[in-house]
């Protein structure tokens, strides 16, 4: 029991001591770095205790003859197991590899053995200390074909003194041709020091043309990162001249259907290898490679007593992973062990100027059933359960019917929507608005002959307003006194609900009050007397303008 | 009147002449689907189209291996009459065998399916003057109105209401359009430049949205949304015989 339990104890010791050992890591950017170029060391810890800040890092560092290393910084969190410390340098003069010593890092809670770390130096990395950044057209020098895709690239260089930081504005005039960017844009030259974006250009006809490319890169001058570095843009042009013609044709194999570039017959596959006949199955064949893989016509697999081909239903190019895909749907019409059929390309290829021939390999079908007298096309639809009335009722085309109609099928030259007939809406309009006329006025008539005051108060209104104008442009007493009288008794009628004729000066009173008894006393006499020659009042002379605005009140009041 | 009645039963029982087959099928049925085509679509040009002689072209168009004249025939045909036996199974034989690709109908458009576009306008109409005439009619004679009326506005209401999902059903439907061309990417942008994010095969249909710049907006049936050129499309609605791609515009 005892040696049992110490057995267990060892082993728990032992895994203890496992954990306890720390894990450093270091990236070194660029990787190979050129001679006397500047690099960045990132070393990283991970340890089972909290680290912490390290102590006086440069102290043990002892970088090799030629190479400058100090310690730019540290990265650490606090209460966590891990820290980051940045190192700057600049590799050596001379060739080849380089090696740091081992170094001790100094943390609160332990000391941390570095390992030796090697820094790899070659000329071959492009690196320039000294001269302007300048950037690079990089496409193929050679005839281009019609309907070709020519891959490029635009390489903007730097160098210590001048760092390219980025570009824009990339514009292409070239007659003849279409262009688009691809991939990402100033990506990162692998040496670090420029940038490189992709284009691609595809000829649409033959002939000499110039291919001009414009395009502005961002500068920076001061070195990598300097705070009092100055950027300022900087444009570039490339122009070339380049002669386009169509693939030749002698040697033109017939079953060259566009295909310009190098390709491989990656991979071919039948979605059933054991299919009953007339059932159909998927023949997918993917082509991969270098090349307008976007402007390739199918190739066509023709019919025969074993297969039958719908035509190719082709519609996967995925760009970024240089494939496309061609699928087409065969239906056995017989029984047996078949191949299905071979799918053959041919591929120009525009360096060696000669053509090359691809075959996606026959793939073994075993097809089981019995050979019906006469195949349709496809048979059951297959989406349906095996057995069912849909899949015994779909039997493809169905046999046509001209002479059928539908309901409301007239038959016109075109099938256009009755919503899109002009005539059909403005007759439902007018219908719509001549009903809600005819509607409103007999809404308003009724009303009106429920409230007949209405009509009276309107007509004596007009009667008033013609009194009153009759009176002020009489000529004498008697006229005046007259128009006036009548324009009195037709606005007061409606009031009392009585005949105008029949009012008298006592029933103008009664409606309105506060008008002058003798006034209207005079006025009544002398329209009234004038029948019996009464003689003229003076005083009535005096009281015109008062009766006047007398009849402007009283039809205000209607 | 016993013989009058044996006559009777006689003439209901005998079975009623086939009609004779027209040129077309009889090229049709002989495999001349070039011939089949010329001649239905001079009677389309004389008597108008309709849903059997579009889906009887659209047969022909099929043989042919014209998928996007095919497709265009069969849709128009099933918008003429949304029941139409030959258009459905050619629709359904080429999204089943042919690869074709065509957007699941919603709900409205089912609801629209059930009767068509023109039919669900006009029971609209109908059931909205109904409810119209009855409301005001009584109102103008100045009588209460009579029960039969009463019950006519509520059926009128209730129709029309229920031909609203089939009138907007209808609409949906009429924006879509047929692929015509061949080897078409749909663009990212209504320009020449624009990226093309996935292929569209001819005889795919798909829902149009708007115009701009020469190109439509659309959404294939698996959802995505880019443009196409506008020459590249046909839509279903306003047009009889698919159009020729291959003739010149008039100047």
């Amino acid at each position: 029991m005892t040696a049992r339990f110490l057995r267990l104890l060892a082993g728990l010791l032992a895994l203890t001591c496992a954990r306890a050992e720390d894990h450093v890591s270091w990236e070194m950017t660029p990787p190979v770095a050129g001679p006397g170029q500047p690099f960045k060391l990132q070393v990283r810890i991970e340890s089972d205790v909290i680290l912490g800040p390290a102590d006086r890092v440069g102290r043990e560092l002892k970088p090799p003859k030629g190479m400058a290393l100090r310690f730019s910084g540290q990265l650490f969190r606090a209460n966590t197991t891990e820290a980051t410390l940045n190192f700057s340098g600049v590799a050596p003069e001379e060739e080849g590899p380089h090696v740091i010593p081992a170094f001790n890092i100094r943390f609160p809670a332990k000391l941390i053995k570095v390992p030796e770390m090697t820094v790899n130096v070659s000329a071959a990395t492009g690196f320039r200390r000294e001269g302007q950044a300048r950037a690079e057209l990089l496409l193929p020098v050679r005839t281009y074909y019609v309907g070709e895709r020519i891959p490029g690239a635009i390489l903007l260089k730097g160098s210590e003194q001048e760092v390219v930081t980025g570009s824009f504005g990339l514009e292409c005039e070239a007659e003849g041709f279409t262009f688009q960017q691809t991939g990402a844009r100033n990506e990162e030259l692998p040496n670090g020091q420029g940038l490189q974006t992709g284009i691609e250009l595809t000829p649409l006809r033959t002939g000499t043309s110039e291919i001009v490319l414009n395009g502005i890169m961002l500068v920076n001058n001061g070195g990598f990162g300097g705070f009092a570095a100055s950027g300022r843009d900087r444009p570039f042009t490339f122009r070339r001249k380049v002669t386009v013609e169509h693939v030749p044709e002698v040697g033109r194999p017939v079953e060259w259907t566009g295909a310009i570039g190098r390709f491989l017959a990656e991979s071919v596959s039948v979605s059933n290898t054991k299919p009953e006949v007339g059932e159909p199955i998927r023949l997918r064949a993917i082509l991969a490679g270098e090349g307008n893989l976007d402007r390739i016509l199918p190739p066509e697999l023709g019919s025969s007593e074993t297969w039958d081909v719908v035509p190719g239903n082709d519609r996967r190019f995925r760009r970024a992973e240089d494939q496309r895909s061609f699928t087409y749907t065969l239906v056995p019409r017989l029984p047996g062990k078949h191949l299905t059929p071979a799918i053959r390309f041919a591929v120009f290829d525009p360096e060696t100027r000669s053509f090359q021939r691809l075959e996606f390999a026959p793939q073994e079908v075993t097809v089981t059933g019995n050979a019906p007298a006469k195949v349709e096309l496809v048979s059951i639809d297959p989406g349906a359960a095996a057995g069912t009335p849909a899949a015994q009722s779909l039997t493809g085309l169905a046999t046509p019917d001209p002479a059928h109609r539908g309901l409301l099928d007239p038959g016109a030259k075109t099938v256009t929507p009755l919503a899109a007939s002009r005539p059909f809406w403005t007759t439902n309009l007018t219908v719509l608005t001549l009903s809600l006329a005819l509607f409103a006025a007999a809404a308003g008539s009724a009303y009106l002959l429920a409230h007949p005051e209405i009509l009276r108060r309107a007509r004596a209104r007009r009667e008033v307003r013609a009194s009153r104008r009759a009176a002020a442009a009489a000529a004498d007493d008697a006229a005046f006194a007259t128009a006036c009288v009548r324009g009195l008794r037709a606005g007061c009628a409606p009031w009392l609900d009585a005949e105008p004729a029949a009012l008298t000066q006592g029933d103008i009173r009664r409606v309105l009050p506060a008008a002058d008894a003798a006034a209207l006393d005079r006025v009544f006499r002398r329209a009234d007397g004038d029948k019996f020659g009464t003689p003229t009042d003076a005083a009535l002379r005096e009281e015109k303008a008062a009766l006047l605005t007398l009849l402007t009140t009283l039809e205000a009041r209607l | 009147m016993k013989t009058f009645w044996l006559l009777l039963a006689g003439l209901l029982a005998a079975p009623l002449p086939a009609a004779e087959p027209d040129a077309g099928e009889t090229a049709y049925a002989a495999g001349d689907y070039v011939g089949a085509i010329e001649r239905w679509q001079a009677q389309v040009r004389a008597e108008g189209a309709t849903a059997g002689r579009l889906a009887a072209l659209g047969n022909a168009e099929w043989k042919l291996g014209r998928k996007g004249r095919a497709m265009l025939c069969w849709e128009r045909a099933l918008l003429l009459d949304p029941r139409d036996r030959v258009a459905t199974a050619g629709i359904r034989h080429a999204q089943s065998a042919g690869g074709v690709e065509r957007p699941a109908l919603t709900w409205a458009e089912n609801y629209a399916a059930f009767l068509g576009a023109d039919i669900w306008l006009l029971l609209a109409t109908a059931s909205f003057w109904v409810f119209v005439l009855g409301l005001l009619v009584p109102r103008l004679r100045r009588q209460a109105p009579a029960e039969w009326l009463e019950k006519a506005v509520v059926t009128g209401a209730t129709l029309f209401l229920l031909s609203l999902p089939g009138i907007w059903g209808g609409h949906l439907y009429a924006g879509r359009a047929v692929v015509r061309q061949t080897e078409v990417s749909l663009r990212l942008t209504p320009t020449a430049r624009g990226e093309p994010i996935a292929g569209v095969a001819e005889g795919d249909v798909v829902r149009t949205e708007r115009p701009f710049n020469g190109y439509i907006r659309v959404t294939t049936a698996e959802g995505k949304s880019g443009w196409l050129q506008a020459r590249e499309l046909e839509s279903l609605w306003g047009g009889g015989l698919p159009a020729n791609l291959d003739a010149k515009p008039a100047p």
